[in-house]
């Protein structure tokens, strides 16, 4: 997965790292429904699958996000993009890269990894169309070196779904 | 379920938000945003009453940054409880806005209110430096005075800064000279802000505040009124003397 490498490897500091370990204790109690985190070591990757809601255009669908933590998490927001095959929908690109605001400018470091969860799949379930963002093509392009979605600037593109 | 999509609008630190469909009011893009942020309290409220029998106590006292127990705890306006440290990064350094990281309410530090428990008042939190990073002194705490005494001779008592230990000093006559001084500032600090609307204006009318606002609470106080309230300072200034007047007056009887 080349978005990723781009992400920022720094480790994470300590404030981040308690605050993960607090996450994943919470979510390890009580995980946000339809979703599964892959037990790993790694507290800065985290992986964590995705199952598509009932009586939605996703139902009985798995997809995987990959969800990587800045050095001053929770200041910064996490990286999050779909592994491939990313689900078919108007917000999210070809690549992993997933439209959502809370992801980039509207982050708050009072949200977390399962307030992003519930987020992402509310914009999977309000979809009624399955299909890629109308500039998809030209987007994936130009992401092609690996760049981190963090890194564009995102633009609102279509309110109709 | 909430469904939701992505609405533009014009918002001063971002270009799109979420709006949910089921409330198709793209015209009040804020309401919406609260709405969503209800289902994740929702969603926390039951994450958290499974563990420790339901109780969940310490959560209540927990930095909204950090998750931990709050260090020199400060409290928003709207309610929501942060270390003093993370609040002001988050405000300061990473987001340069002035929203609550919780709700999106506006945040005017001058308004923050800092917790003082049990045996800290005598710590400054400047004493704990922050590695990296200057961060400066809490702004302190607004004290309004205390309830007029039965005891004739210790009618008043005002406090200095918000310490407790300091509230209960009583003006004698010999005290009173050094006193008056003192007192002014903190009767300004409590009726200007009892006049005032909340401030709910453009956001660049209280930036240039910023470098004074740190340091110590009458200083900031004291170039916000002049520049913001001079309705208000005529009608107090004609007050306090009056009642600079009627203190001399108790004094000399
Ligand atoms: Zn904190
Ligand atoms: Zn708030």
């Amino acid at each position: 997965m080349t978005a990723s490498s781009v992400s920022s490897r720094k480790v994470l500091s300590k404030i981040a790292t308690n605050r993960l370990q607090k996450e994943l204790t919470e979510w390890q109690i009580n995980p946000p429904s339809g979703f599964t985190h892959k037990v790993t070591d790694n507290l800065q990757r985290w992986v964590i699958e995705v199952n598509g809601a009932q009586g939605t255009i996703y139902a009985n669908e798995k997809y995987q996000l990959q969800v990587d933590f800045p050095e001053n998490y929770p200041m910064e927001a996490p990286q999050v993009i779909f592994l491939p095959p990313a689900p078919l929908h108007p917000h999210i690109y070809s690549n992993g890269h997933i439209c959502l605001d809370i992801l980039y400018d509207s982050w708050s470091p009072a949200m977390t990894v399962g307030s992003i969860c519930i987020s992402i799949l509310s914009m999977l379930s309000s979809s009624t169309v399955k299909e890629r963002p109308e500039d998809n093509d030209r987007y994936v392009k130009n992401c092609r070196n690996g760049r981190s979605p963090k890194e564009t600037r995102w633009w609102f593109h279509d309110d109709k779904v | 379920m909430m469904l939701l999509k992505l609405v533009q609008f014009t918002y001063p630190n971002s270009v799109y938000h979420f709006v949910s469909v089921d409330s198709l009011s793209l015209t009040n893009p804020k309401f919406n945003f609260n709405s969503i942020h209800f289902t994740f309290k929702v969603r926390a409220r039951e994450s958290s009453s499974p563990r420790d029998g339901g109780s969940n106590d310490a959560g209540d006292f927990e930095c909204n940054i950090c998750f931990e127990l709050a260090e020199d705890p400060i409290v928003t306006l709207c309610g929501h409880l942060f270390c003093w440290p993370c609040l002001y990064k988050w405000l300061h350094i990473h987001s340069h806005s002035h929203e609550c990281p919780v709700c999106k309410a506006l945040i005017q530090e001058e308004k923050l209110i800092p917790l003082y428990g049990r045996g800290k008042t005598q710590t400054d939190p400047r004493s704990k430096p922050i590695p990296d990073l200057e961060i400066p002194h809490r702004p302190a705490g607004q004290r309004p005075a205390t309830a007029p005494a039965p005891d004739t001779n210790n009618f008043l008592n005002f406090g200095f800064g918000g310490f407790a230990p300091m509230a209960s000093a009583r003006f004698g006559n010999f005290a009173v000279s050094s006193g008056i001084g003192g007192l002014f500032p903190s009767l300004l600090d409590m009726n200007v802000h009892g006049f005032h609307n909340p401030l709910y204006g453009p956001r660049h009318a209280y930036g240039p505040r910023f470098s004074s606002r740190f340091h110590g609470g009458h200083h900031g106080h004291e170039i916000f009124h002049s520049r913001r309230g001079h309705q208000e300072n005529n009608l107090l200034k004609t007050f306090l003397l009056m009642f600079a007047i009627f203190l001399v007056l108790v004094m000399i009887l």
